[in-house]
């Protein structure tokens, strides 16, 4: 490392356009005025533009916005959430509180995106968030001058009362003022996908530690997955270097991640953060895979989000540096230790020329040498411990170090940075430094949240005065700084040994290998949490939340720390706390004289780090939102224009409007017409149906409806009711004998899984000695409704002559098999459910389309009309039959009319239940016919039945209208309702009150079967 | 009196269109096809039955039926497990009424026998990024070691019921997988499969079983 | 969560449906024999409604229905979301069980 390009001045990206690849490496190099001469991970020969608030910078591949910002000598990147203060890059990782910038632009636009791990493109764009109208001159930072309002539980003080005040004044002051970036209002252009991954032993972090764990566990045999959320894997290790077996610690790195690309049975997975630990061995990950370009190439995935399934993970997370508190811990330019390091090292970026240290432990000593290689001078380093370690005392005497034994007692400076830093000592004086940055390093915290998230609670280790990970969720294992190792030879073999204990747990029986080898620096840390002196000293900088705010919650009782997290928002905004929570809870442990594990942390949740909503969702989106099921005539019905309904997954023909239909009741008057007078037919394939077979199917049904089966004789149909166990109604549904040991069973549309589920379950656990076998058939048949006085006419065009179709030869609830014109054989139902003479009939699915053209063919003559779910419903309104709307999961079968089916020589499922009290009681509600009084009135389903006269409230309601359709045979809005004592109460006028709609009138109750009471049609 | 032509679809008709789509390039990364005109029948042994109606699928088929998730393919069908003491029977349709009765002849009294030929439709991934295109929408392990040539499941994809099963790697010494999916999700199902590979590159096609 | 339905192996839970706790058992109710429902209320009313409520490992069922449609009873700490055991419940396939009910 070598040369400190000193201040230049910032060139014109522009003038770079047009140049030799090595003359804009060149100009690219002198516009970034921070940027050293050479070192880093960083492709000088590929110098980036991008722009940051509109400003034109450059930097090489290899950067991250934060590093490429510090390479430019950026300071200032971002307003504070409360108080709106300047703030800068406070670390170099994931954890970043700070630095959090708006990517992108349009639909593309992306909020609280972490520069600091933003990967530098070519045409980035950038901006700061939560200011206006600049980043420098922010008026919202008045709200700093109102700082007492927004002290701790200022939520909860502040905008109490009055209630009406929330709606119209504190909310959307709230929202205006509390917000940090905003998200894009159009809807993303990019696509997200979600993938299952699986293994033996997933590495959860790829530095010293992981890399060493995924190698052993890589040459033992086991399926590995090694995920690192960083572009590159080292960790640490390409920040800090060192000597690993000898070798430069990035030459280890290379060998290693070499060998480890090698071997087919190890995964690596960079750019992917894990976020979530769940039961059994799930974890879930989140991998970038585009957002490190500009914009994702054809038909590739911007994000996706990896659901990895593992026998055994290691958790090889690392540690994160945490801040001390302070007065202006938080100006731009105030940098944890340990990402200043990083910016000189790994991206040869220098955050500052003279560099101030504040540690209290020997690691954040590292900083003195790594900024003096890189040509920056230390200022002077505080460290309260009051003596030089003994490593570092030949440096400190050599450079002629200046060391203070005390704390930082204020940082001045202001929107460009830190100017100076006042140091206060152990003896009480107080002298400013000089100094453009401040590296700060209180210690290290093992990240436990991972190995916390199924409530493990962490271990207080005194030693490194740190928590460490206590009891993890079954399969994991926890090492290297993640579990409070923090020597680079320790990580290596604690890694190591973690690595081969899983794959060997795993069944693996290869030679894991040795252990690489690295020294064992000393860590010694003797704990400061806080520097007591006057001015605001942030303990949270991401919610602003202040040393004062934490003991002003313990002063008002909120020393819990769930409850100290709530009251003053610390740990909740999107980084979760990772630099403040400990420290947090320390000051609260300081304040009420009880050690920090007796404080304790909050629980730990998923998700690790933010995950964008359409990632989770993935394809799951738009028209994929969820999986459609399409009948057999479905394109049939699309080709003529058919309007269709989601009906739970199914996609259904509603109506098919004709030229000239003012809409859709002008259409399905039409189809209700064609088929009371003529024949329509519709396709009812959605219809759940099960092939019951067996020697006991009968007996089986038998226990399973309330009527019996056992006595249908085999070619005849019968409807059939099933209660659920506690008595009241599950399903209904048509059931045929088509041979003795086989009953074709159909369930209503929207119940066919839970009753399948069912079936099984009655075969399965409660009646397994029956011989009974099931089998959904629900997709092997395209079935289609026939009805209306001409359908006799239309089979016989279409079935074979030698069928008889007549009244004798095929009654109604007959059920049979009869060949079609043209050699396919069909299943026939002589059934009803619009009241006319009325057959189902059944194909193969394969001849969906060509039956329905060829009940147009047949029908042709006879006007033969299809006709869609809306038609069929108000033909069944009409009839007064019971569907979804009235089996509703509250009414039994004398309910709906249908007691007497109920069946008194048997057991049955449901029979003892529905026999309560209160499920017989004279006065429950059921169904009956609603008409209203006015012709002309639309009724509405959802209005409330009340007495005439009476106040509509709670005492005096005594139903409601479940279904309701414009009648063309009536002439009128209908409607079937459940209403107290209804059959006692046929002609009696009622109050409806529809309180939604603000509607009003007054309706007959009547008999629920509107149209051919007497069911003469039907049977014809 | 007119002639009732009675012309067959397949669920995937207007899902299915044939040729190459998603990313472009030299190499197709997923092959789809539709296996088209298959006889497809689930066979459920009796009440105690159950070695009758294996000892009856080895006369007829002349395999050992699967007794665990396995596809097991003999000269005229493969047979497929699709749960305890029950497989599902797979042929390219020839003379679908004889095929279907010499099974009824054959499990008479062992086994319940039901016809699914028209309520399944099956798909067929194959290609080097096959294997990746299915983990998108399935759970599965389809690792070389956790799920072989010739292994089979029952699982689900977008929350509905698919058998999946891997044959004999294609020529290209890539995997094949085969997924008989509900005939009613085809259709979407078919847009999942599609989407997932888009990346990839597709060729997708339909045949005749053979 | 993972769950190894005995057939199909590990699975993701997605795949199952919960149904609860597998102790209680349906009472038998002959009619033939002349027992009257009214006889078996308070058995239904406990076998519909009256579960205990464990902290720990509880027996419960499972429907493989997004696999291969089996009913298991699960052995499952309630904690800990830990599985003990998942075996068939007895008239899994065609299995022919000693007693019925059992
Ligand atoms: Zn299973």
């Amino acid at each position: 490392m070598s040369g400190y390009s000193g201040s230049e001045p910032l060139g014109r990206t522009a003038a770079l356009e047009g140049t030799t690849p090595s003359a804009r490496s060149q100009a690219a190099s002198a516009s970034q005025s921070h940027r050293l001469r050479s070192g880093g991970l960083i492709d000088r020969q590929q110098p980036l533009q991008f722009s940051f608030d509109g400003k034109v910078m450059s930097g090489f591949a290899g950067d991250t916005l934060a590093s490429a910002l510090v390479a430019n000598g950026v300071k200032l990147v971002a307003r504070s959430f409360k108080y709106h203060r300047p703030r800068g890059i406070i670390t170099a990782g994931s954890e970043e509180p700070s630095a959090l910038v708006e990517m992108r632009s349009g639909a593309r636009k992306e909020p609280n995106t972490r520069a600091t791990t933003q990967e530098l493109y070519d045409g980035l764009v950038a901006q700061s968030q939560n200011r206006w109208p600049s980043l420098r001159r922010d008026f919202m930072s008045i709200n700093q001058l109102a700082a007492p309002i927004f002290v701790a539980g200022f939520y909860y003080k502040t905008f109490m009362w009055p209630a009406k005040f929330w709606e119209k004044v504190y909310e959307p002051l709230i929202r205006r003022a509390a917000g940090l970036g905003k998200s894009a209002e159009l809807p993303d252009p990019d696509h997200y996908d979600k993938a299952w991954a699986h293994c033996d032993v997933l590495v959860i972090g790829g530095g010293a530690a992981g890399l060493a764990a995924a190698l052993a566990a890589g040459r033992a045999g086991s399926r590995v997955i090694l995920v690192e959320e960083d572009s590159r894997l080292g960790g640490r290790l390409l920040s800090d270097g060192g000597e690993i077996d000898g070798m430069h610690a990035e030459e280890w790195v290379r060998r290693t991640v070499d060998e480890l690309a090698s071997l087919a049975n190890v995964r690596i997975m960079v750019r992917t953060a894990l976020f979530g630990v769940y039961d059994g061995g799930v974890y879930a990950a989140l991998e970038r895979v585009n957002d490190h370009v500009p914009l994702p190439g054809p038909h590739q995935v911007r994000q996706r989000v990896w659901r990895i399934v593992a026998k055994r993970s290691v958790v090889t997370a690392g540690a994160i540096e945490r801040p001390v508190v302070f007065p202006g811990n938080d100006r731009p330019g105030v940098m944890m230790a340990s990402a200043v390091r990083t910016y000189v090292h790994r991206f040869a970026a220098m955050p500052g020329r003279k560099v101030a240290l504040f540690t209290n432990n020997d690691d954040g000593w590292r900083t003195v040498e790594a900024v003096q290689q890189a040509g920056g001078d230390i200022a002077a380093v505080i460290d309260p411990r009051g003596k030089v370690p003994a490593e570092y005392q030949a440096l400190a005497e050599l450079s002629d170090l200046r060391v203070f034994s005390g704390g930082v007692s204020d940082v001045k400076g202001g929107v460009d940075g830190v100017r100076g830093v006042v140091v206060t000592d152990n003896n009480g004086r107080t002298q400013q430094i000089d100094a453009d940055c401040l590296a700060v390093s209180g210690g290290w915290n093992p990240n436990v949240g991972l190995s916390c998230f199924h409530r493990g609670r962490p271990v207080w280790r005194d030693d490194i005065a740190a928590f460490v990970p206590g009891d993890s969720p079954k399969g994991m294992t926890t090492a290297g700084a993640a579990n409070g190792e923090f020597s680079l030879g320790a990580c290596l073999r604690d890694g190591h040994t973690a690595g081969a204990a899983a794959a060997a747990e795993c069944g693996a029986s290869g030679n894991a290998g040795e252990a690489s080898e690295a020294g064992d620096e000393v860590y010694a840390i003797s704990p400061l949490w806080q520097v007591k002196a006057k001015g605001k000293a942030f303990v949270d900088f991401q919610h602003d939340v202040t040393a004062s705010d934490v003991t002003l919650a313990q002063r008002e009782g909120f020393e819990s720390v769930e409850h100290l997290k709530r009251y003053t928002t610390l740990g909740m905004a999107t980084d979760q706390g990772k630099t403040s929570n400990i420290t947090g809870l320390a000051i609260m442990a300081e304040a009420t004289g009880r050690t920090i594990p007796q404080t304790g942390t909050t629980i730990y949740r998923p998700p690790y780090a933010p995950v964008a909503i359409g990632a989770l969702a993935g394809h799951h989106r738009d028209e994929n939102f969820h999986a459609w099921r399409l009948t057999p005539s479905h394109h049939w019905a699309a080709a003529r224009g058919a309007v269709f309904v989601d009906t739970g997954l199914w996609k259904r023909a509603q109506w098919y409007p004709q030229p000239g239909e003012k809409d859709w009741i002008e259409s399905v008057t039409r189809e209700v017409l064609a088929v009371r007078n003529g024949v329509g037919f519709c396709d009812v394939s959605t219809l759940g149906k099960v092939d019951v077979r067996g020697a006991d199917a009968g007996t089986f049904l038998d226990r399973v409806y309330i009527n019996a089966f056992s006595s249908l004789a085999v070619g005849k149909a019968r409807y059939g009711l099933m209660l659920r166990e506690d008595g009241i109604v599950m399903d209904d549904g048509t059931t045929s004998r088509i041979a003795e040991d086989h009953y074709f069973l159909t369930t209503t549309t929207a119940k066919a899984g839970p009753v399948m589920a069912h079936l099984e379950f009655c075969r399965q656990v409660l009646w397994p000695e029956l011989d009974v076998q099931l089998s959904s058939a629900s997709d092997q048949w395209a079935q289609f409704s026939i009805a209306g006085p001409n359908t006799r006419k239309l089979l016989q065009e279409l079935v074979d002559p030698s069928e008889d179709m007549s009244n004798e030869g095929f009654p109604f609830m007959g059920a049979r098999e009869v060949k079609l014109r043209g050699g396919v054989t069909a299943r026939l139902f002589r059934i009803s459910f619009s009241g006319e003479i009325a057959f189902e009939i059944s194909v193969p699915a394969r001849y969906g389309g060509a039956m329905a053209q060829n009940l147009m063919i047949a029908g042709r003559d006879l006007g033969v009309t299809p006709y869609g779910t809306e038609a069929l419903g108000v033909m069944r309104i009409e009839k007064g039959h019971v569907a979804g709307p009235e089996l509703n999961g509250t009414t039994t079968a004398d309910d709906l009319g249908l007691g007497k089916m109920m069946s008194k020589k048997k057991d049955f499922i449901g029979r003892v239940m529905a026999g309560r009290e209160a499920l017989t009681a004279p006065d429950r509600q059921v169904v009956v016919g609603i008409k209203p009084l006015d012709q002309k009135r639309r009724l509405r389903s959802g209005a409330h039945v009340v007495p005439k006269g009476a106040i509509p409230g709670p005492e005096t309601d005594q139903g409601y209208v479940t279904s309701v359709c414009y009648s063309p045979m009536m002439e009128q809005w209908i409607g079937l309702g459940l209403v107290e004592r209804g059959r006692e109460r046929f002609g009696e006028i009622v109050r409806i009150h529809d309180p939604l709609r603000s509607e009003d009138y007054e309706a007959e109750i009547c008999n629920p079967v509107f149209y051919d009471p007497e069911g003469a049609r039907q049977r014809g | 009196m007119v002639d009732y032509l009675w012309n067959t679809q397949s669920p995937l008709q207007k899902a299915l269109v044939p040729g190459r789509h998603g990313a472009a390039g030299a190499h197709v990364g997923v092959t789809l096809n539709e296996v088209r005109d298959i006889v497809l029948v689930q066979v459920m042994a009796r009440r105690g039955k159950a070695a009758d109606a294996a000892k009856a699928a080895k006369k007829l088929f002349g395999i050992e039926a699967p007794a665990t998730p396995k596809a097991v393919t003999g000269k005229t069908a493969t047979l497929i497990w699709s749960g305890p003491d029950q497989f599902t029977v797979i042929a390219p349709r020839t003379d679908e009424a004889s095929q279907l009765a010499a099974m009824v002849q054959v499990f008479a009294g062992s086994a319940s026998l039901s016809d699914q030929s028209d309520g399944r439709c099956l798909i067929r991934v194959s290609g080097p990024r096959g294997r990746d295109a299915i983990a998108k929408f399935s759970s599965l392990d389809l690792h070389d070691l956790a799920f072989p040539v010739g292994a089979a499941a029952n699982t689900s994809v977008d929350h509905t019921a698919v058998n999946l099963w891997r044959e004999a790697n294609g020529a290209d010494g890539h995997p094949v997988y085969n997924m008989l999916v509900f005939t009613s999700f085809a259709d979407s199902l078919w847009h999942t499969v599609v989407d997932s590979s888009l990346e990839y590159g597709v060729e997708a096609a339909s045949a005749r079983a053979a | 969560m993972r769950i190894a339905c005995p057939f199909c192996g590990e699975r993701e839970n997605g795949e199952f449906t919960y149904l609860g706790d597998a102790s209680p058992k349906r009472p038998n109710f002959a009619v033939d024999s002349g027992e009257s429902p009214e006889g078996v209320e308070d058995a239904f009313y406990d076998y519909v409604y009256l579960r205990d409520n464990v902290a720990g490992y509880m027996r419960e069922y499972w429907y493989h229905g997004g696999g291969c449609r089996s009913w298991l009873i699960a052995e499952r700490n309630t904690v800990t979301h830990e599985f003990r055991s998942v075996t068939a419940a007895p008239g899994v396939g065609a299995a022919k069980p000693v007693q019925a009910g059992e």
